[in-house]
């Protein structure tokens, strides 16, 4: 069991026997009530939504799960395709409603993939991942405005804003999160 | 680039400052009054900061940090004091986080004598325009504008759940009535719980935005000592949401000492749910004696409010040392 309170994003638990992931979690407490857990859940079978409020003390249903150390292969139109990086077993994701996340996985890059009942159900991202600047147009002379920033692309297609001295070529700190720039990395 | 520390400083004490002139300008007097309490307000739903007060000769005495001055300002009151405010530091503990929550906040809280909670929507209106026409906005002026949209609890259940509140008296007929909307609720809620619940699922999220809103006549089965329109199931109370946020919290105060005593009771029973059961004032329903004046209270977050008007979205972008960020072990964001 999970209390309410403790319930994160990214927490999995059980609704009417469903696996459900937390994708949004919001503390409220009305002025003259009870605290109260605001959650949005993701069947992760269905991808449907389903939106409930809980008590903070309420305890709910968890999904035991198990995280596997997999290697990015590919994605086609459907599915990403990962290797258990132990029994060098094959498997795949469907892309529905995970599309957020093809612009960070990198060919041949070591993930985090959660199972649940040996199924995979999710693709943990690290916080913070390095890309390298594949496209980036030369900063304007004389555009010397600090905090000015410019749009480029990453080699997976990812696209950041980022500080008018990056260049193409470049290593950039991103947050997975947000899809800010963080920092240049030194190679 | 956000803006420097010292225009930061500059904005947040000219915000404050304002809301002072408006108040002085209107003739309230501004009142200070203790943050450490031997007793609070009988509400078990908030939960508190108990310390120690040591003396020098005797046993120590647990004090309290204050959830909100109303029971030092109902004392002046009921002391004569006329219409009233302050902004004074309150304390929340069990905080859960999230961008609108800090554990220690401030907040302006004040009474006017002989007025009801509909002149206090009047009042806070006028507030709003007075810091439009004397601060900085980070946003467009017309998203905060007076007048303020206003739409009844019971509006509110019908436009956004199609649930007809006026009907749901009971629990189980609360309860029934989100279910029926295809929302989960516990076996057996209270009343308040399924309530809650209900409105924080379906109709909080769906309360239109753009601009400021006034939820108003809360059902009087959410026990407050707010006064009960007589022969309805409403109590004369509004809560301002900006951004769907909650601001200001204000009712008629009850003054009927038996309402008030009914009122403790039911709280007295609440408490049991409570993590800090903290000591509710026994003189509470006492500080009402026949002659205490008709009035409205409103109590308003002003960090929030600070937040809004400045087009922030979390109140780190207002508060210089966030409580999280102390508890990180940084001393502040500005360290």
């Amino acid at each position: 069991m999970i209390k309410a309170s403790d319930i994160a994003k990214g927490t999995f638990i059980l609704i009417n026997n469903q696996p459900h992931v937390c994708v949004e979690r919001e503390y409220v407490n009305p002025g003259k009530g009870s605290a109260f857990v605001r959650l949005k859940l993701k069947n992760i079978k269905t991808g449907s939504v389903l939106r409930q409020t809980n008590k903070v003390q309420d305890n709910l249903e968890d999904v035991s799960v198990e995280y596997k150390e997999v290697q990015f292969l590919y994605a086609d139109s459907e599915s990403y395709a990962f290797m258990d990086t132990k029994t060098y077993e094959q498997f795949t994701i469907p892309i529905e409603g995970e599309e957020e996340k093809r612009d960070f996985l990198k060919d041949g890059e070591n993930y985090q993939v959660v199972f649940w009942e040996q199924t995979p159900i999710d693709i943990k991202l690290p916080t913070k991942m390095v890309f390298t600047v594949s496209e980036a147009e030369k900063a304007e002379r004389g555009d010397t405005v600090s905090g000015a920033t410019k749009v480029i692309t990453c080699e997976t297609g990812l696209k950041v804003k980022v500080p008018l001295f990056i260049k193409q070529g470049d290593r950039i700190l991103v947050n997975t999160e947000t899809r800010e720039y963080q920092e240049r990395v030194n190679n | 680039m956000g803006p420097s520390l010292r225009q930061q400083l500059i904005r947040h004490a000219r915000f404050t400052e304002a809301i002072r002139a408006f108040f002085r300008a209107r003739g309230y007097a501004e009142v200070d009054t203790p943050a450490l309490a031997p007793h609070l307000i009988p509400e078990p739903a908030i939960e508190v900061f108990q310390t120690e007060y040591l003396p020098a000769r005797g046993s120590p005495r647990t004090m309290w940090l204050i959830p909100s001055p109303e029971l030092w300002m109902k004392r002046l009151l009921a002391g004569g004091a006329g219409d009233i405010y302050q902004i004074c530091k309150s304390f929340r503990n069990c905080d859960y986080g999230g961008p609108h929550h800090n554990p220690e906040f401030r907040l302006l809280e004040w009474y006017s004598v002989g007025a009801g909670y509909l002149d206090s929507i009047g009042v806070t209106e006028d507030l709003f325009s007075h810091l439009l026409a004397r601060t900085v906005p980070g946003r467009p002026a017309a998203e905060l504008s007076p007048p303020f949209v206003r739409i009844t609890m019971q509006e509110a259940f019908l436009r956004y759940a199609g649930i007809d509140l006026a009907r749901c008296q009971d629990p189980q007929a609360m309860k029934a009535a989100g279910r029926e909307k295809g929302i989960s609720m516990p076996d057996a809620p209270t009343w308040e719980e399924a309530f809650h619940i209900a409105f924080l699922t379906l109709v909080e999220p769906r309360l239109p935005r753009g601009k400021p809103l006034v939820l108003l006549d809360y059902p009087a089965l959410v026990p407050t000592t707010a006064r009960r329109r007589p022969g309805t199931p409403w109590s004369e109370r509004w809560e301002l949401y900006v951004d769907g946020v909650e601001i200001a919290n204000c009712y008629t105060e009850e003054t009927d000492p038996g309402e008030l005593g009914s009122f403790v009771r039911r709280e007295e029973e609440r408490r049991r749910g409570s993590r800090t059961s903290h000591a509710s004032d026994p003189e509470f329903a006492d500080l009402f004696p026949p002659g205490f004046p008709a009035c409205s209270g409103a109590a308003l977050g002003v960090d929030r409010l600070e937040m809004v008007f400045a087009g922030e979205e979390s109140l780190e972008g207002v508060i210089l040392f966030p409580f999280s960020a102390i508890l990180g072990g940084q001393s502040g964001r500005h360290a």
